[in-house]
């Protein structure tokens, strides 16, 4: 078949020669699928709207011999809200690029789909930060690299105590022995890795309710930054303007 | 013709095209093209103040004493300056930022002309500052980061206003387009 349809959030749009544009897909059929989106800007082009980054729209993609083109596409949730503000912008640009390094094209991927449409969604109500915080803990589970928070990643053994070291490279929390023979572990609180846990097994629609203390913030960033750049091997550039963001 | 096809939007069969052209007009032609493109790369720099592309140390807009100078229109580009002198609808001062905030790209505030443009505002005298970047994510993420810093210098801050174009039919407008459209409304006539 020379069309086929996608169900996709853009991730990504890069301008190409004079009005055409590159995007990144993520679709719900396919996973990440890159495809260009001829004349899109256009003043008239009528596929603009559905190619902005951040919105979902349904893609109708003509097969090509080297890159597949956009022959028509409508859009089906816009997320306005998304870049009225600053933060949720910064956050939306940061989630996307989590979400191109993280994953392989063509490779279908439908919870991670769900998950950064749910996430786009719960922008409107629930803290950036937060969000973020949850979409890496919840992106790093379904990548299969869920953090290790119940026993010692290393030994197995349990873990007690106020403070507890997380270990990057082992995957999650140390027993203190483990933690004297392993170097590199950062220490957090008890209730950060609780907040973690919770972050993990909530809702994204529901993690409006939660009020994360701002030590408890600042831990669980350090702590899934970490993480998240160890398996994907590379700091996300937008981190520099997600920060920009919440200091501005 | 290997230089020529260095150019945007330039290919080999446009750089043939071209090298031909020239091989066959007048020696003069090609004498004052090279003259002309040495001057401007010679002669062109940014202005002092706006940032925009001049031949002099301040440009002909920031020095006219006939243009209003409480308004500053803060644009990407230098040919977005072009672009609203066109228009014929403006009458104030610009600052041009050199580019967007662009995260993915590794493109952050700090590589614009923002502090320039700060500096500018910290010196008093301006009313408003328009906000006329482009209305794609990049855009909205440089107007949103802007109106972060300029607004607690107590001045007012505006975005240029986004929807149909003049000449363009309902039916073909995106949805974004309209719902954008439809917010910006105002009482009419």
């Amino acid at each position: 078949m020379r069309f086929y349809k996608l169900q996709a959030v853009v991730l990504k749009a890069v301008n190409m020669r004079e009005a055409s544009q590159l995007l990144t897909l993520f679709s719900l059929e396919k996973g990440k699928v890159r495809a260009v989106a001829y004349g899109a800007a256009k003043p008239a082009s009528r596929k603009r709207g559905a190619v902005q980054p951040f919105t979902c729209s349904l893609f109708l993609l003509r097969r090509g011999s080297d890159l597949d083109s956009v022959a028509q596409c409508e859009v089906l949730e816009a997320f306005p809200e998304v870049r009225e503000s600053l933060e949720r912008l910064a956050c939306a640009f940061y989630l996307a690029e989590l979400l191109e390094s993280a994953t392989a094209e063509g490779e279908p991927a439908a919870p991670l789909y769900w998950l950064f449409l749910e996430t786009l969604r719960a922008l409107r109500e629930v803290d950036a930060q937060v969000l973020c915080r949850a979409f890496e803990a919840k992106m790093l589970a379904l990548l299969g690299w869920q953090p290790c928070l119940e026993k010692c990643a290393s030994c197995g053994g349990s873990v007690d105590g106020r403070r507890v070291s997380f270990h990057v490279p082992s995957g999650g929390i140390l027993c203190p022995s483990c933690a004297g023979r392993l170097e590199g572990a950062l220490t957090c609180h008890r209730g950060t890795v609780e907040w973690l846990k919770t972050l993990l097994r909530w809702e994204t629609a529901r993690l409006g309710q939660l009020k994360v203390g701002r030590p408890a913030r600042e831990e669980l960033k350090e702590l899934l930054q970490k993480f998240m750049a160890h398996h994907l091997e590379r700091s996300a550039r937008s981190l520099a303007f997600l920060e920009a963001a919440e200091h501005v | 013709m290997e230089e020529l096809a260095k150019l945007p939007g330039i290919g080999p069969k446009t750089a043939q095209r071209l090298a031909f052209h020239l091989l066959n007009s007048p020696p003069e032609v090609a004498r004052e093209l090279a003259g002309a493109i040495l001057r401007a790369r010679e002669v062109v720099r940014y202005c002092s103040v706006c940032a925009n592309l001049s031949d002099r140390e301040v440009c002909s807009i920031c020095a006219d004493p006939q243009r209003d100078r409480e308004v500053i229109c803060v644009v990407q580009e230098p040919k977005d300056v072009l672009a609203m002198e066109k228009s014929r609808g403006y009458n104030g001062l610009y600052h041009v930022l050199q580019g967007v905030i662009s995260p993915l790209a590794g493109i952050g505030p700090e590589k614009l002309t923002i502090k320039q443009l700060l500096a500018r505002l910290s010196g008093g005298g301006v009313r408003e500052v328009i906000l006329a970047t482009d209305s794609d994510v990049e855009g909205d993420a440089t107007a949103l980061y802007l109106a972060r810093l300029i607004k607690p210098l107590g001045i007012k801050v505006t975005r240029i206003a986004h929807g149909l174009p003049v000449g363009a039919h309902l039916e073909y407008a995106d949805e974004m387009t309209l719902a954008k459209a439809l917010e910006g409304r105002r009482e009419w006539p």
